[in-house]
């Protein structure tokens, strides 16, 4: 076991499969000398080299396309993008080529890559810096969509990404950066497609992803001590494939769903998460399913003004306590 | 709430509201004065029936109404309230629904501890546990729902106050199960519907079975009310009654059995479908038993029930044949009249029974 | 532009230039007929001219390089061996189809031959032929990426990029435009700030810039040897920009009536194919090579395309299939 920060955490499951298999390629805008603008490829050039770990221009769909062409013919790419928000720039490699490569050649076509991106809200960067878009990976099919919260999850979901023969968008928080965690030692490899129950209650059921799981800890710990209810927390950690038995399990359980979402309101991933346990866990539902979202707003710069947009620790409380009777 | 006009003199029959003493949107309390009236006879302020914020006015200063109609309505918390409150079981939770219909429970048994007193989850296991809680040497202590107590309750009343007598005769239900054949498959067409029918067309000979026994006198009663005995396993006994009964033709006696049972079983009988019964049916033969000796529902005078309908020999001029045959026994109440009559009624019920063109009356009414 | 007949290019490649460019006209004409017979569906954007780039490049190939084209890309896909009857079938929408009816005319596609997919959005192709380069060049396998685009993507962000990543990290991709002078419906003149939309551009990108006459299945083909060769060598990419003329509109809904009068009879006088025709007679060839590759030709397309009639519709079994790796499309458990 060691203590990794987030960050390092990444570096560290890109130079596990990187040593692994030499096909494994990693690129993007600042990766390589300067190890990344969050610094979260630390050391891989001098590890790996420049042949195999290449600083790009400012060419998001030159990046991606790279990447595709380069999936199609024996690698194992690892593209950046540098800030999710800029998936908007190559929205169509990523939504219009790679994903549906495989659907329209009719299974010739092999595309293992993953695309890993910074995501999230909470470092002041403005409403074109911060945005959680895990969503419209979601809702492009041909696509696979992951979103860890700890470092062990980071190590272990990317290396499990890496290893998965289809397209994955890898979505890391950047403001869980700088967060710690344990880590074990040696190879780590999770599973796509499964979420954890990190704390189980008897009274309500917390499903969140990415930054909003310590705030749904958090969350569960004040019900808890100061209002006598007991939470469940789910970290759902892959939206595609999505867990939806340790979902629908965990909500049966309580009878009451609450999602916890950084994107904003409309569409987001919770949306999709209520409609499935309104339709298959309606007879165990005690009440209504409610989500706890930012608002359908683009996110403001000034840090009060953001702290106050995203859910915190005290709206899912007061959220809770107020509809759970 | 509704506030509406009220019946201020025996033959008033409307009255005009002079003034509103409160504003839409005002805050009201029980008694204090809402309105004045003026009827013929008198004029007078009417008090708020109800505390509350007086939502909307319905009827204009000067504005003659009848009585009954409605003139206002008072909500809470500002809420305009256009239909009544719900009721507690409109309210359950669909987790709730299930649990309740799964351990045969009554949502009324229940308190609730959720919002607004909603009924939770948590409230129905509760219930649950609370009944399977153990007493020491491995016993189980059940303790009685409310609606047992209440079964328990009448039952003892009834036997210790009514002098209870039971006849006795075998019916061949042949005639019925020709017809029920021709008929073909129908959930609603058990022996209950027919033997109903009969029983109604034997009160119309023998009136005094159908009466009530009021201390010293007994008030035959005109209309038949069927009560129709409903077993709900752990909880009891229920009695929904089919009103009216004797003006219903066979088919449509059979649909309103139907559906009351179905209603009793999944407990959303209304307190008015259990009152007012005047004779009382209880069907009984489900496990094959032969005879059973019911205990009359007070202030009613008498109880039928059927047994098992099973094939037996039977002599039929000089020959034996195979009929379907039940037993048909009657608790009476000896103060009520005696055994002569009660025994002529059976013979009656038997003939009817046994010599009516069940397919016709099964045809009858259908247009 | 005056055409070299030189003897650098021997009699086999000749006639295999002169099939390759005879296959695709038959077949290009034969799913226009399928087209008005109702059993061709949707759109489709005809080679009908432009053969002699896709013969000339494609002949050029080995067969291990990897051909990246666009929305009108059966000439390409067909020049790198892919079977007349799955071209056809797929654009009748049948089960023979390479893609089994899952592409459609726009997005033809055959691994096995190298033609790694038609791009049916503007520009998306020439990152992705980047990609298989770099691919390549990592891999050292000497294999090189042939990118073909319209004269219309010049103007797309997707191209700037390719080209300027191309040329930083020196990779064996050679970008072909096809300039037919129309970006759909619109003079490629009109909506573009230099004279030749690709050739011009090369220097952008510290790229020579080359011209070549499209219709010149020859001059093709010296431009495709020398700039594969060269990138094979580890010399880097080219910017190939060639003249041609398509005979049909945009797409078959198209009657191309913005073109002006007179312009398409101009480029009909200098048809690809029956120059390459006269050009061999005078090589002294003879009637007979060429009557049999003729009479071949016609019928492999006749077979083809009885063939494809035949084949059942697509199953709809194949409607949830192949998202994933897997094969299948669960995204849940």
């Amino acid at each position: 076991m060691a203590e990794l920060s987030y960050r390092e955490a990444v570096a560290a499951g890109i130079a596990q499969e990187m040593e692994r298999d030499q096909r494994v390629v990693f690129l993007g805008e600042d990766v390589g000398g300067a190890g990344g603008v969050f610094k979260s490829t630390v050391g891989l050039l001098e590890r790996f080299g420049p042949v195999r770990v290449r600083d790009t221009p400012i060419s998001e769909q030159a990046i991606i396309g790279a990447a595709m062409g380069a999936a199609m013919t024996g690698l194992r790419p690892i593209a950046e993008i540098m800030f999710s928000d800029f998936f908007a720039v190559c929205w169509d490699m990523i939504a219009n080529e790679i994903a549906k490569a495989r659907y329209m050649s009719a299974g010739q076509m092999s595309l293992p890559l993953v695309i890993r991106t910074a995501n999230g809200a909470g470092s002041r960067f403005g409403a074109q810096h911060s945005q959680s878009v895990e969503n419209w990976a979601m809702a492009v099919p041909g696509l696979k969509v992951v979103a860890p919260s700890t470092p062990a999850d980071v190590k272990g979901l990317l290396a499990a990404a890496v290893r998965d023969p289809d397209p994955v968008i890898f979505f890391e928080h950047k403001g869980l950066y700088a967060s710690k965690g344990e880590v074990p030692d040696g190879e780590l490899v999770d599973r796509l497609g499964t979420a954890k129950v990190l704390r189980q209650g008897g009274d309500v059921t917390l499903v969140a992803l990415a930054a909003m799981v310590p705030r749904a800890l958090q969350a569960a710990s004040r019900l808890q001590d100061e209002h006598g209810i007991s939470a469940t927390v789910v970290d759902l950690r892959s939206l595609v494939p999505l867990d939806t038995r340790t979902l629908l399990a965990e909500t049966a359980k309580t009878g009451r769903l609450y999602t916890v979402e950084e994107n904003p309101r409309l569409c987001g991933w919770g949306a999709e998460i209520a409609s499935i346990v309104a339709e298959e866990c309606f007879y165990d539902l005690d009440g209504p399913v409610v989500r706890i979202t930012t608002p359908h707003v683009p996110l403001p710069a000034a840090d009060a003004l953001e702290d106050n947009t995203v859910p915190t620790v005290e709206r899912i409380v007061r959220t809770v306590v107020r509809t759970a009777g | 709430m509704q506030v509406i006009m009220p019946q201020l003199g025996e033959t008033v029959a409307e009255g005009t509201v002079t003034a509103w003493r409160k504003k839409v949107g005002e805050r009201v309390e029980a008694g204090e004065a809402l309105f004045d009236v003026s009827t013929d006879k008198v004029e007078t302020e009417v008090p708020a029936p109800a505390s509350g914020v007086l939502t909307a006015i319905l009827v204009s200063e000067g504005t003659t109404v009848k009585v009954g109609e409605a003139l206002a309505t008072i909500g809470e918390h500002g809420q305009p309230q256009s239909a009544p409150p719900a009721a507690a079981e409109e309210r359950l939770s669909p987790v709730v629904r299930k649990l309740l219909a799964e351990h045969g429970l009554d949502a009324r048994e229940i308190t609730g501890t959720g919002a607004e007193g909603r009924i939770t989850r948590r409230d129905v296991l509760d219930s649950v546990e609370r009944r399977k809680a153990t007493a020491p040497g491995g016993d189980e202590r059940l303790s009685l729902g409310p609606i047992r107590k209440r079964t328990a309750e009448q039952m003892a009343l009834s036997w210790r106050t009514i002098p209870h007598v039971l006849q006795a005769v075998e019916v061949d239900f042949h005639a019925v199960d020709a017809a029920r054949a021709a008929h073909g498959k129908s959930a609603e067409l058990t022996y209950l519907p027919f033997l109903a029918r009969a029983v109604c067309e034997a009160i119309a000979s023998f009136p005094l079975v159908n009466a009530s026994f009021d201390g010293d006198s007994l008030v035959v009663r005109r209309r038949v009310h069927l009560g129709i005995a409903v077993d709900l396993g752990a909880d009891g006994l229920i009695v929904p009654v089919v009103k009216d009964a004797a003006a219903k033709p066979l088919r449509d006696l059979a649909g309103a059995i139907h559906s009351l049972v179905q209603k009793a079983r999944a407990r959303k009988l209304r307190p008015d479908d259990v009152t007012e019964g005047t004779y009382t049916i209880s069907n009984s033969g489900r496990f094959g038993t032969f005879l059973t000796a019911p205990i009359i529902l007070p202030p009613q005078v008498a109880i039928l029930s059927l047994d098992a309908v099973a094939k037996k020999p039977v002599v039929s001029g000089e020959d034996i044949v195979v009929r379907p045959v039940g037993v048909l026994a009657q608790s009476f109440d000896h103060r009520a009249f005696d055994g002569a009559y009660s025994a002529a009624f059976l013979h009656r019920l038997k003939e009817i029974i046994e010599g009516t063109d069940w397919s016709a009356a099964l045809a009858e009414g259908r247009g | 532009m005056p055409t070299e007949s030189g003897n650098d290019i021997d009699r086999s490649t000749r006639l295999a230039l002169y099939r390759s460019q005879l296959e695709i006209r038959l077949l290009e004409k034969r799913a226009y007929d399928l087209f008005l017979q109702n059993l061709v569906k949707g759109t489709s954007h005809l080679s009908l001219g432009q053969e002699a780039v896709a013969a000339g490049f494609a002949v050029a190939m080995r067969t291990d390089d990897y051909t990246y084209c666009t929305y009108r890309g059966h000439a390409h896909t067909l020049a790198r061996g892919a079977p007349m009857t799955g071209v056809l079938g797929e654009l009748m929408g049948r089960s023979c189809g390479l893609m089994r009816g899952k592409g459609g005319s726009m997005h033809l596609t055959s691994v096995e031959h190298g033609a790694m997919g038609s791009y049916a959005i503007v520009g998306a192709n020439l990152p992705v032929a980047a990609g298989a380069a770099w691919s390549a060049q990592l891999r050292g396998t000497g294999q090189v990426a042939v990118c073909f685009f319209g004269d219309g993507a010049t103007n797309i962000g997707a191209f700037h990029e390719a080209l300027n990543l191309a040329a930083v990290w020196k990779l064996p991709v050679i970008f072909v435009c096809e300039n037919n002078l129309y970006m759909e419906y619109t003079p490629i003149r009109s909506v573009t700030a230099v004279e030749h939309p690709a050739a011009d551009r090369a220097q952008a990108y510290g790229l020579d810039s080359v011209i070549v006459d499209g219709n010149d299945a020859d001059a093709v083909y010296r431009v495709a040897r020398t700039s594969i060769a060269r990138a094979r060598q580890g010399g880097g990419p080219s910017l190939i920009e060639a003249k041609t003329y398509r005979h049909s509109g945009h797409s078959r809904a198209d009657p191309g009536k913005y073109r002006p009068p007179g312009e398409l009879e101009e480029w009909m006088k200098r048809d690809p194919i029956t120059l390459y025709r006269k050009r061999l007679l005078e090589l002294d060839f003879g009637e007979a090579p060429l009557g049999e590759i003729e009479k071949a030709a016609q019928r492999a397309v006749d077979e083809a395309t009885e063939a494809a009639k035949a084949s059942p519709p697509a199953p709809l079994e194949v409607i949830e299939r192949d998202v994933w790796a897997d094969g299948g499309s669960s995204w849940r458990n």
